[in-house]
C-alpha cells in the first residue's frame, strides 16, 4: 500500500520537527513518540519491516530521554519483532537491549521470556552454542522467578543442544534432574520415562559400559515402573548389543522400537553415532585379528 | 403321585413321536393334503402343550428331591416341543415353488461342500491369513495407543505450564490490588494536602487584601 508508506513518512517528519523544535510544557518527547508510533504502524501495514523497526528505535530514544524505561523496553520489543521478519541480527540486538532495560526495571520474568526468544532465533539460525547459552540464561531467570515449567522447558532445550555438540555429561545431568523433579508432580510423572530414555541414550553415546548399567539401575530406583516399559528394554538391549559388539542385533532392536513409536530426528542422530562407533569398534577388532 | 407324572410323560412321548413322523411326511406332501396334515399336526401340538403344562404342575407339587430331576426332564421336553413348532412353522411358510428351487440350490451346495471339505490345505491357509491380518490390526492399534499416550503426556505438560501461569497471574493480581489501594491512599493524602494548600493560599490572599484595604482606608482617612 503506497499511501501507507507516504503517511508513515509524513508522521516521521512531523515527529522529527517536534523533536528539533522547542517543546512547550516539556511534553515534546511523548508527543514525538506518539507520532513515531503512528508512523511505525503505517509502515507495518505497508509491510516495510525495516522502516517500522527503525522508527521504533527512534521511539526508544524519545522514551529514554523522558525517563520511562518501561515504554522504552516495550518499544525495543516492537522493533525486535519487526526485525524478526527480515534481519535476525538486528532483531537479536534489539531484544538484547530490551532485556537489559527489563533487568534494570526489575521485570525479570519478561527478561527471561525475551532471552528465550533470542535463543529461539539463534536456534533457527543453527547457531547451537549461542542458542544453548541463551536458553541457559533464560532457564536461570525463570528459576529465579519460580516459574519452574518454563525453566524445565528451557533446560530441556539446553540438554538437547548439549547432546548434539557432544557435551553428554551436561545433558545427562539435566535429564536426570528433570526426571527427578517430575516424579512428584502428578501432571508430569507420565513424561518421566521419556526423560529417562533421553538420559539413557546420552549415556550410550558416552559409551562407558559400566556407567550405563549403573545408570539403568539408578533409573530403576528412581522410578519403579521404568523397568516394565519398552524404553527400558530398548536401553538394556542396546547396552547388551554394545557389550557383544553385535551391530545386527543393535539394528534389530532399534528397528523394533521404531516400528512401534517412530524415533524423532534427535534420537536418530544420537543412535546413529552409537551405531557408527560400534561399527568402528567392530572393524577395529577385525583389523587386530 | 409321580405315577400321574409318569403317565403324562408316556403320553407326551407318544404324541411327540407321532408329530415328528407327521412333520416328515407333511414335508413331501403338497396342496390340500399338506394343509390337512398340517392342521392335524397343529392339533397334536396343542395337546402336547397342555400335557407339558400338567406335568409342570405335577412336578412342582412333588418333593424337592424328585422335583429337580423331573423339572430337568420337563425342560428337555419343552425344548423338543419348541423344535417341533419351528418345524411346523417352516412347513406352513414354505412356498411350493420355493421347494423346487431350494432343492436345486441345496443339491448343488452339498456338492460344493463336498469339494471344499477335501480342500483342507486351502482352509488352513485362509485361517493363517486371517490370523496374520488380526495380528497386524492389533499392532496397528497398539501403535495408535502409544501415539495417544504421547499426546496425553504433552497435553499434561501444557496443562502444567498453564497452571503455573494462572497461579502467577493470580499472585500478580493480588499485588496489583495492594498497589491500587496504596495509590488510592496516596491520592487521598495528596488531595487533602492540595485542599489544605488552597485554603492557606486563599486565607493568605484574604489577609493581604484586608491589609491593603486597611492601609488604603487609613491613608484616605488621614
Amino acid at each position: 500500500m503506497g499511501d501507507q508508506l507516504g503517511r508513515g513518512e509524513e508522521f516521521v517528519k512531523k515527529a522529527e520537527k517536534k523533536l528539533n523544535g522547542w517543546g512547550l510544557f516539556g511534553s515534546k518527547y511523548e508527543d514525538a513518540a506518539d507520532l513515531f508510533d503512528k508512523a511505525a504502524n503505517c509502515f507495518k501495514l505497508a509491510k516495510s519491516w525495516d522502516k517500522a523497526g527503525s522508527t521504533y528505535v527512534k521511539m526508544v530514544n524519545c522514551y529514554l530521554k523522558s525517563e520511562s524505561k518501561h515504554e522504552a523496553a516495550q518499544a525495543y520489543i516492537n522493533a525486535a519483532q519487526c526485525y524478526k521478519k527480515t534481519a535476525t541480527k538486528e532483531a537479536i540486538s534489539c531484544f538484547q537491549q530490551a532485556v537489559n532495560l527489563f533487568c534494570d526495571i526489575g521485570r525479570l520474568s519478561m527478561a527471561a521470556r525475551y532471552y528465550k526468544e533470542i535463543a529461539e532465533l539463534y536456534e533457527s539460525e543453527q547457531n547451537i552454542e549461542q542458542a544453548m547459552d541463551y536458553f541457559e540464561k533464560a532457564a536461570d531467570f525463570f528459576q529465579n522467578e519460580d516459574v519452574s515449567s518454563s525453566a524445565n522447558q528451557c533446560k530441556l532445550k539446553v540438554a538437547q543442544f548439549a547432546a548434539q555438540i557432544e557435551q553428554y555429561q551436561k545433558a545427562i545431568a539435566i535429564y536426570e534432574e528433570i526426571a527427578q523433579k517430575s516424579l512428584t508432580n502428578n501432571l508430569l510423572k507420565y513424561g518421566v520415562k521419556g526423560h529417562l530414555l533421553n538420559a539413557g541414550i546420552c549415556q550410550l553415546c558416552k559409551s562407558d559400559v559400566v556407567a550405563i548399567t549403573n545408570a539403568l539401575e539408578r533409573y530403576q530406583d528412581l522410578d519403579p515402573t521404568f523397568s516394565g516399559t519398552r524404553e527400558y528394554r530398548l536401553l538394556a538391549d542396546i547396552a547388551s548389543a554394545i557389550d557383544e559388539e553385535d551391530v545386527t542385533k543393535f539394528t534389530e532392536v532399534v528397528k523394533e522400537f521404531d516400528s512401534m513409536t517412530p524415533l524423532d530426528s534427535w534420537k536418530t542422530t544420537l543412535l546413529l553415532r552409537v551405531k557408527d562407533r560400534l561399527k568402528a569398534k567392530e572393524l577395529e577388532e577385525d583389523d587386530l585379528t | 403321585m409321580s405315577e400321574v407324572f409318569d403317565g403324562y410323560e408316556r403320553h407326551y412321548c407318544e404324541l411327540s413321536a407321532n408329530l415328528t413322523r407327521s412333520c416328515a411326511s407333511a414335508g413331501v406332501l403338497i396342496g390340500e393334503q399338506k394343509k390337512q396334515k398340517l392342521s392335524e399336526i397343529q392339533a397334536g401340538l396343542d395337546d402336547a402343550d397342555a400335557l407339558i403344562r400338567k406335568m409342570d404342575l405335577e412336578a412342582r407339587s412333588l418333593q424337592p428331591s424328585i422335583k429337580a430331576a423331573l423339572l430337568a426332564k420337563l425342560r428337555e421336553y419343552k425344548k423338543d416341543l419348541s423344535n417341533l413348532k419351528t418345524d411346523v412353522k417352516r412347513l406352513t411358510s414354505t412356498d411350493p415353488y420355493q421347494d423346487a428351487g431350494r432343492d436345486e440350490l441345496l443339491e448343488s451346495g452339498s456338492a460344493d461342500t463336498m469339494v471344499s471339505a477335501a480342500d483342507q490345505k486351502g482352509r488352513l491357509l485362509m485361517s493363517t491369513e486371517r490370523l496374520n491380518q488380526s495380528t497386524e490390526r492389533i499392532k496397528e492399534s497398539k501403535r495408535t495407543v502409544l501415539e495417544t499416550e504421547e499426546l496425553g503426556v504433552s497435553i499434561l505438560q501444557d496443562l502444567h505450564q498453564q497452571r503455573q501461569s494462572l497461579l502467577h497471574a493470580h499472585s500478580t493480581l493480588h499485588e496489583a490490588d495492594d498497589n491500587i489501594s496504596r495509590s488510592k491512599r496516596l491520592l487521598t493524602t495528596m488531595s487533602r494536602r492540595m485542599n489544605r494548600n488552597k485554603i492557606i493560599i486563599w486565607s493568605v490572599i484574604g489577609v493581604l487584601v484586608i491589609a491593603i484595604l486597611l492601609v488604603l482606608y487609613f491613608k484616605l482617612i488621614h
